[in-house]
């Protein structure tokens, strides 16, 4: 980061955000989870870039260097400074992904602007809230509310990153963990959970969006498994679900190397025009760079152990 | 300039000049909450809400004392003049446009109690090796973890239904205050040789023009 910051001004709020790569190639724009913050896409943007597209990150309101509202966070004002940073690319083609609480945000663009986007990358999200995600909800607006951000981490890390990431972190987890309880206020992040209270389902939206979506969930996601992604897959008439092997919640953060690949692989075959979602189930490879494998025909995709599909 | 209080002594303690600064803003600001607490606490308890309240004043005062007695004070002539700034900075400033004046006052010491919760971080200024057994160092920790469950009272409040007709108002004075907090807090930080602020960061001018006009 260079010493000023730039910042897009959505009324009386500020947004940081940043550009990187060629102004005339396709852009990626890069959409935060709930409790992270735009320098955590710097592994993404170096490939990306490497690739020739311009990357936007940015905070949303409430995060990092973001104005924080005092009271009020509205989903709608982020879908609006999404859609201010959006309108800095100019008419390059924009591929606009997104994780978690990101990846809703980025849906609710796209069924408002989806003549904007050239595709769309939902990861680890959601149209609407299951009875287990709104109680999970509940649960880590309480545990933020009675422990603090630190306590929230504590929750998180384990329920979104795997046992092969976090065994050889558990000595440095402590300043793993800092970063992100300095970057985030306990008030602003609990203003981000409770723009929940108005939320209404997008799932009688999804139809509109009417572009090339790619669907990344991580096979061992909890926090929002694999039933919620479907529903995008069946909604989003030109979709592809892609499931991570061995991945949770986070696997942006755990997998960046073939993360970046698929987004950029998902980029470069619409711009060919050689996309073809179809709404079809694969399974990503374990290297980035290796091809996907579909999912084997008349398994249920569902199910965590065999079983003949029934669904899809 | 450090974003980080310090350089810390061989055992891990603050040096005691900022400790001093650090702990007179906070017994200033928590003192002047606990104060118009007890005023706005009534003898006998009459809504669910004031249980609260008392609840909030006990813990603001727990905050002075814990400050006084955990603070290693030193003389800081400096005070003299930064004191009676800070304490014309908390008195109350009920926001116009609110009729009824118990209410407007309710909203100003709400206002200012969740702007005291959330802006001010005091263990976010404390360097990694800080002494896990030093009283001042213990206190701002706990400082900071109790803001975040204080807050709750005045998001409550501040977030009722009942507040819904006068929410512009509302988040202005809110917002005011937050701005108030956060320069106060980052001129005395300033003083003591500790930069909050990010590179590049400056004072929103939205919310410049909110605090010149007043909510």
């Amino acid at each position: 980061m260079g010493a000023a910051m730039p910042f897009l001004a959505l009324g009386s709020h500020r947004i940081r955000y940043e550009l990187d790569g060629p102004e005339s190639g396709p852009a990626y724009v890069l959409v935060n989870g709930l409790t992270q913050y735009a320098e955590l896409w710097g592994g993404y943007r170096d490939a990306l870039v490497t690739r020739g597209f311009r990357v936007a990150t940015f905070d949303l309101l409430g995060q990092g260097a973001s104005d924080k509202p005092s009271l009020f966070i509205s989903q709608d004002d982020q879908v609006a400074a999404l859609a201010l940073l959006i309108d800095q690319l100019g008419d390059t083609p924009v591929f606009l992904s997104g994780i978690s609480f990101g990846g809703l945000i980025a849906l609710q663009y796209a069924v408002a602007h989806a003549d904007r986007l050239a595709g769309l990358v939902a990861m680890s999200t959601f149209a609407e809230l299951s009875p287990q995600l709104a109680l999970l909800g509940n649960a880590l607006r309480t545990g933020l509310i009675l422990g603090g951000t630190s306590y929230l981490q504590d929750l998180l890390l384990p329920m979104n990153l795997s046992d092969a990431w976090l065994g050889p972190q558990l000595g440095n987890l402590e300043a793993i963990k800092r970063q992100g309880w300095l970057t985030n206020d306990v008030y602003a992040l609990q203003n981000l959970m409770e723009s929940f209270l108005e939320f209404k389902p997008l799932t009688p939206l999804l139809s509109s969006i009417n572009i090339p979506t790619l669907i990344l969930n991580g096979e061992f996601d909890f926090l929002t498994p694999r039933a919620l992604h479907e529903t995008l897959r069946i909604h989003i008439p030109d979709s592809a679900l892609i499931i991570i092997p061995r991945a949770y919640h986070a696997f942006t953060l755990e997998r960046p190397a073939l993360t970046a690949a698929l987004l950029s692989a998902f980029a470069e075959d619409v711009l060919a025009k050689r996309w073809k979602g179809n709404q079809s189930i694969w399974i990503a490879p374990e290297q980035a760079g290796d091809p996907l494998v579909p999912f084997p025909s008349g398994q249920d995709h569902l199910r965590a152990i065999p079983a003949h599909g029934v669904s899809g | 300039m450090s974003r980080l209080l310090g350089p810390l002594d061989t055992t891990g303690r603050v040096p005691p000049r900022q400790q001093t600064r650090v702990a007179a803003f906070l017994v200033s600001c928590h003192g002047a909450l606990a104060r118009r607490l007890a005023i706005a606490l009534p003898w006998q308890l009459k809504a669910g809400w004031h249980t609260e309240l008392n609840t909030q004043f006990y813990r603001e005062a727990e905050i002075v004392s814990l400050l006084l007695r955990a603070t290693s004070w030193v003389i800081d002539p400096e005070l003299l003049s930064l004191l009676p700034s800070w304490e014309a900075a908390w008195l109350p400033r009920p926001p116009g446009g609110i009729v009824d004046r118990t209410q407007g006052l309710t909203i100003d010491v709400a206002a200012l109690g969740h702007a005291l919760h959330a802006v001010i971080r005091p263990a976010a200024l404390l360097p990694d090796h800080a002494s896990a057994q030093d009283p001042f160092v213990l206190a701002l920790r706990k400082i900071e973890f109790e803001s975040g469950r204080m807050m709750q009272a005045q998001i409550l409040f501040l977030k009722s239904s009942d507040l819904l007709p006068v929410r512009d108002t509302l988040t202005a004075t809110v917002e005011n205050r937050h701005l108030q907090v956060r320069e106060l807090w980052d001129e005395m930080l300033t003083g003591i040789g500790v930069e909050r602020r990010e590179a590049g960061q400056t004072t929103t001018p939205a919310a410049a023009t909110i605090a010149k006009r007043g909510p």
